[in-house]
């Protein structure tokens, strides 16, 4: 319930999100040049969004009888989705252009996707973080068909729709259990009564189906099936979006939801299934990653093996963990957007030049495009001093603290791993003559979502102290 | 110290700019840049001489502990003059060697940040931005030993390089995080009085396995030396430079920096000595087959890098001394004999020693430098490799039970040395004068003086040893072993055992020289397997996890919906399983209801329905049976008195019956069966999921949840709500501004639906 004014300054992000949906849906049936004012429009929205969420961060309160949490973290969450999906209707603008496949819901489905992650990060009450869920992940089964004249981005959205909903299945029957024996949603109330619930074999079941039906939303190993597919038959910039807001938004919510988990109150109750998805998934994602060709598949197992790195971070359970995980998740969302944001640039009209080999001699022809697709493929490495190597550093870091040292040391060899397929591309980009002519498309506006990403990257590499110590002191 | 580093990559920054404009003055130019650092850093060597110890901070992560700390005493001093000063011979050298490159500009830009990251790397004090620097020198010599890119070698040889260097980094750095908890510390200062302490903690085995690998791997140490000379496809000055005389030495700075707080052990103590040792003979022998010029240097390089570890792990005042003497005459000496091997391939167009020879009228200078380099690298008097080579026999002497025979593979890895130099300094220029693809001539000023004058050094050093080395000697020391050497260093020791050996190793190696040919030829027939080369394991692990990529993409992830549906039931029922049969009383439970004759007849229904589906040979039969368990279950809502759910049932299985057959109408007709073994794999798994929901539907059923919103409601419906069904009564009565606002935005979407359909239609109109 709304009890002051006041209550509506603190979710100004997630009123400038919904009232920018509302215009959308107007300006589309009414405005004959609608594609223009929506990219625009979303521009607007998400910018103001994510910078109002930066700027208010110190405003921690929770709102409407304990339903939502603005400020803090959610602001640091919401700062990552907006500024996220900022530079993917960015490189949308031209991508769009050059498929011919602008629909006018795209602009509106981003934003309600946006939406989603940002109750989710949000929410107080489990049932905030199923309308979450379900308001990102059914935005983005349409975003995955957005090229709906093409058998694989039918059979991308078909995919990620069935599995999707297997998976929101896990989730609901999970949301059941707790609620049957905990008695009530509220996740405060949850968090305080999680040492003695721990009793309950099925309140831990439900907790259990929680996190599995969310280690298929973060995308790591066993439930991964569905991301190289996806992220193939999907465009472009929408995949980058699912690979970085979707994941960060998955993370969020499991980190919402067991605070309690994660606060080293309650032992190591679910360690071993974490560890098995962390483990599993770093040295699975980054081997296969290896063989791969098309850089799509590449950048969809790297999204894996970052999942489980990700991952150690819950698994290491306590407060370095959760800071590691949402500064993991800035960089990791700025510096995987970059790298699908030059894909899309580099990728041709019907879905060429998406091999790797296409990649050959690009800093001969394109320099600046070749230098940035190299500091996001270092800094997805984790080479210093990019901002993927603090998160990888900061999670490291949070295990060995908890005792987890093998774990680190499984980490830092798929790491090593990583390197090879990573550089892989710096190595043809400068050292390989080209074998095809691949004309990257000229795109102002991309170009501005790269570069931005990549500045960024460096920032975050550089000064990752004030962030880092932002993060830490909500927790 | 932090501006000399900042300075330092901004005028790496800048090279490319004004490279063109002064390409034919730029060795000199790129010159001063190194100079400059080693000025600034000279002129503190009085201080730091005196027993002062230079600490710098600046805050960079102050939160995670993570600074800018520079710690400048006299081991990180030593190695900053010993970087920055072949640094200035280099950088003038490649002037002239680079100038008909491509992009020779990057090439400064990258040997420019690799200087300026190796001297901020050995005076870190933070362990993090040591490891930080230590990855910027592992990235920038990937880039150098890859500058020639058009050859596959290079690139490949680049990467394998990397690879096993930035990985051993990352070991580094988990054994960093592991020692900074023990501390509660990054600094590595701070670790210096903790030595027990770190000694006696649980993870003290883990950090010294990690540290040493990272210093293995960097220092190309036994197993890892396979990289090394693969590394020498880079360009000469980068050979000398890197793989030589400063980046191949941090491995062995890191373990002489450490040897502080982690020293002292049996652990640390024997590993080092072991793989040190093994290291000098294993690649003093690998070298026999060789002719290139590069790989024989680089051979040697490696065997002395296992002699300098080997010292280390010795550890005895005697010991160190000669660390310091040895490390500091191998720069001068090697360095030299890179640039010559550099010089000979410019001028002749080749790097194959049985093409060379009496070069010695051709290239006067470069012979001088040569023997100058040559005759201290075989340790003959007065040059400083004699001093080394004396002090290390002589430490090596002093270890108990296995001094003789540590002394005597060190006697036999230094014999193939001499045999090495008698190749490359000397052969090429005495003898007969053989031809080669380029007419020789003497190489530009650029090209000698730098090697001229660390060959001048290394005499002037043997002859006034305690002038140049003696000073930082005993602080050197200190930061190693804590306590002063006081040992002076003298060119002569009279006539020992110690100085016999070095004349037994000069025969030996003389000896070697000429019979090589033969003693290949022997060695030829001792096939040795493959299993022995750790640069075989590097390709099977690289391969292995290839094949492993390819055969997961063939049988996970084959695109086929199915198997990614049965992939992850398996996983989540054999995960809940593993979980659910922790649970004592799973077989105890005792669900508490009765079944009436109904009920049962209709589970025999759904059962009988659920076969024929299964067995079915027509799409139509199967969903019929599909339809059939639906509306059953229907029927069993009924009979539980919930008609509003059990009228959702039938609407929702008319409407997916209805869907099915008219998809069926679309689809071919039903031909291919599965195979017996297909249909074996789903029956178990279908059976086991089964199965697993059976066991947790009635473990829930056996177990009353406790909810004060049920018994409110079943209380209050009728006195509050006038109705009996009480869901009815929830969703009109307690609930109602719920369901109105759900029905106010039906009606709103209703409003939207209207509004697509009149502008479509207005369009179709058009």
């Amino acid at each position: 319930m709304l009890n002051s004014l006041q209550d509506l300054y603190h979710i100004i992000p997630l009123l400038i999100v919904s009232g920018g949906i509302l215009v959308s849906i107007i300006v589309e049936m009414y405005s004959k040049d609608s594609e223009k004012i929506l990219f625009a429009l979303s521009i607007l929205v998400f910018g103001a969004a994510g910078l109002f969420s930066l700027y208010s961060v110190n405003n921690v309160s929770i709102l409407f009888n304990g339903m939502l949490a603005t400020g803090g973290n959610v602001n640091v969450f919401s700062f990552i989705f907006n500024i996220g999906a900022f530079i993917v209707t960015l490189l949308s603008a031209d991508y769009i252009r050059k498929y011919g496949t602008y629909y006018g819901e795209y602009y509106i489905i981003l934003q309600s996707s946006v939406l989603g992650m940002m109750l989710m990060a949000g929410a107080k009450d489990l049932f905030i973080i199923f309308i979450g869920l379900e308001l990102m992940s059914i935005s983005f089964y349409v975003l995955a068909g957005l090229n709906r004249k093409r058998y694989n981005a039918n059979e991308a959205s078909l995919k990620y729709f069935l599995l999707g909903a297997f998976a929101t299945g896990f989730i609901v029957y999970g949301i059941g259990l707790i609620y049957g024996t905990a008695q009530t949603t509220s996740i405060d109330i949850l968090t305080v009564r999680f040492p003695q619930l721990t009793g309950n074999l099925l309140f831990l079941a439900g907790v259990l189906l929680f996190l599995v039906g969310f280690t298929f939303k973060i995308a790591a190993f066993p439930f991964h099936m569905w991301v190289p597919d996806v992220y193939q038959g999907s465009p472009t910039v929408v995949a980058g979006l699912f690979s970085t807001g979707g994941k960060a938004a998955a993370f969020s919510a499991i980190l919402v939801t067991l605070a309690a988990l994660f606060n080293g109150n309650v032992g190591s109750l679910f360690t071993p299934y974490l560890i098995f998805v962390s483990a599993l998934s770093m040295i699975y994602g980054s081997i296969v990653a290896i063989s791969q060709d098309d850089i799509k598949r590449m950048l969809a197992y790297s999204s894996i093996s970052h999942a489980g790195y990700l991952a150690i971070g819950l698994a290491a359970g306590n407060s370095e963990g959760t800071a590691g995980i949402i500064f993991y998740l800035a960089a990791y969302s700025f510096m995987n957007l970059g790298a699908f944001g030059i894909v899309a640039l580099i990728e041709g009209e019907n879905e060429t030049n998406l091999s790797i080999a296409s990649y050959a001699g690009l800093a001969k022809r394109n320099p600046a495009l070749a230098a940035l697709l190299s500091i996001f493929m270092f800094s997805l490495s984790g080479i210093p001093p990019f901002a993927g190597f603090f998160g990888k550093y900061y999670v490291f870091f949070a295990a060995i603290k908890s005792g987890l040292t093998w774990l680190a040391l499984i980490g830092i060899l798929s790491s090593v791993i990583s390197v090879y397929f990573y550089l892989r591309i710096v190595v043809l980009m400068y050292f390989k003559d080209q074998g095809e002519e691949v004309i990257p498309s000229k795109s102002a506006m991309g170009m501005v979502g790269v570069v931005l990403s990549a500045i960024l990257v460096v920032l975050l590499g550089v000064f990752p102290g004030s962030i880092i110590n932002l993060i830490s002191s909500f927790l | 110290m932090l501006n000399l580093i900042l300075i330092g990559f901004a005028a790496s920054a800048i090279a490319p700019f004004i490279y063109k404009p002064l390409k034919n003055y730029f060795g000199w130019i790129a010159a001063t840049f190194p100079l400059y650092i080693f000025l600034s850093f000279i002129s503190r060597y009085n201080q730091i001489a005196g027993g002062d110890i230079i600490r710098e901070t600046f805050n960079w992560i102050p939160s995670l502990g993570i600074n800018f700390t520079f710690l400048l005493d006299g081991l990180s001093l030593t190695f900053v003059l010993i970087i920055t000063l072949i640094g200035v011979v280099v950088f003038l050298y490649a002037g002239a060697y680079m100038k008909d490159y491509d992009h020779a500009d990057r090439f400064f830009v990258y040997i420019g940040i690799f200087m300026t990251s190796m001297v901020g790397m050995v005076i870190s004090d933070n362990m993090i931005t040591l490891f930080v620097f230590w990855e910027l020198t592992s990235i920038t010599s990937y880039l150098l030993i890859g500058f020639n890119h058009h050859k596959e070698k290079s690139r490949k040889y680049a990467l394998q390089a990397l690879l096993v260097t930035g990985g051993g980094g990352l070991a580094l750095m988990a054994g960093f995080i592991l020692l900074s908890q023990i501390s509660g510390s990054l600094e590595i200062s701070s670790l210096y009085d903790l030595n027990e302490t770190i000694r006696n903690a649980p993870t003290y085995t883990a950090i010294v396995i990690l540290v040493l690998i990272g210093a293995f791997t960097k220092s190309a140490q036994f197993p890892f030396q396979f990289w090394l000379p693969n590394a020498m496809e880079a360009p000469t000055p980068v050979s000398a430079y890197l793989h030589s005389a400063t980046m191949v030495k941090a491995g062995i700075y890191l373990i002489a920096r450490m040897n502080h707080s982690l020293g002292g052990s049996a652990l640390w103590q024997d590993t080092i000595l072991i793989v040190g040792a093994i290291t000098m003979l294993f690649a003093a022998t690998l070298s026999f087959n060789q002719m290139d010029l590069k790989k024989l240097l680089a051979y040697s390089t490696l065997s002395v890098l296992g002699t300098l570890t080997m010292l280390l792990g010795i550890g005895s005042k005697l010991a160190i001394k000669a660390f310091f003497i040895y490390i500091i005459a191998h720069s001068l000496y090697k360095g030299t004999l890179f640039l010559v091997a550099g010089i000979l391939d410019h001028e002749t167009g080749t790097r194959d020693v049985s093409k060379l020879g009496g070069l010695r009228k051709h290239l006067p200078i470069t012979t001088v430098i040569a023997a100058l380099a040559s005759f201290s690298m075989m340790g003959i008097i007065p040059l400083v490799g004699f001093i080394g080579k004396e002090t290390v026999y002589s430490a090596i002497l002093e270890v108990d039970y296995w001094g003789l025979f540590l002394l005597s593979i060190s006697v036999i890895a230094n014999a193939l040395i001499v045999m090495i130099t008698i190749l490359v300094g000397f052969k090429p220029f005495w003898g007969k004068l053989l031809s080669t693809p380029k007419a020789p001539h003497e190489a530009p000023i650029k090209m000698w003086l730098g090697p001229l004058a660390l060959a001048v050094l290394g005499l002037l050093m043997g002859i006034f040893p305690n002038v140049f080395i003696g000073r930082l000697l005993d602080q050197s020391a200190i930061s190693i072993i804590s306590e002063k050497l006081e040992l002076p260093i003298k060119l002569w020791h009279g006539f020992n055992f110690v100085l016999l050996m070095s004349f037994v190793t000069l025969l030996l190696g003389v000896g070697v020289y000429y019979f090589r040919t033969k003693i290949l030829h022997i060695a030829q027939n001792l096939k040795i397997k493959n299993i022995f080369k750790p640069s075989e394991w590097y390709e099977f692990l690289l391969n292995g996890m290839m094949s492993f990529a390819k055969l997961q993409t063939k049988v996970l992830q084959n695109g086929y919906l199915r198997n990614y549906i049965i992939f992850i039931l398996v996983t989540a029922v054999s995960l809940a399983s593993l979980a659910l049969f922790k649970v004592e009383n799973l077989f105890r439970i005792t669900p508490d209801f009765s079944i009436t004759f109904y009920e049962s007849a209709i589970v025999i229904i759904i059962v009988l329905a659920t076969f024929m589906v299964i067995i079915s040979d027509s799409r139509l039969k199967s969903i019929v049976g599909i339809g059939v368990v639906g509306f059953t279950m229907g029927i069993i809502f009924i009979i539980h008195s919930a008609p509003d759910l059990a009228l959702t049932t039938f609407a929702i299985e008319t409407l997916t019956v209805i869907l099915f057959v008219l998809v069926l109408y679309k689809l071919p007709k039903f031909l291919p069966f599965s195979k017996s073994y297909s249909r074996l794999r789903d029956i178990i798994i279908a059976s086991s999921v089964g199965l697993f929901m059976t066991l947790v539907v009635l473990y829930i059923t056996s177990i009353e949840l406790q909810s004060e919103l049920k018994k409110f409601y079943t209380d209050n419906s009728v006195p509050g709500g006038k109705g009996r069904n009480v869901v009815n009564v929830i969703l009109v009565d307690f609930r109602a501004i719920d369901t109105l606002g759900e029905i106010t935005v039906l009606a709103i979407a209703a409003i939207g639906v209207f509004a697509l359909l009149k502008l479509k239609l207005e369009d179709r109109n058009k």
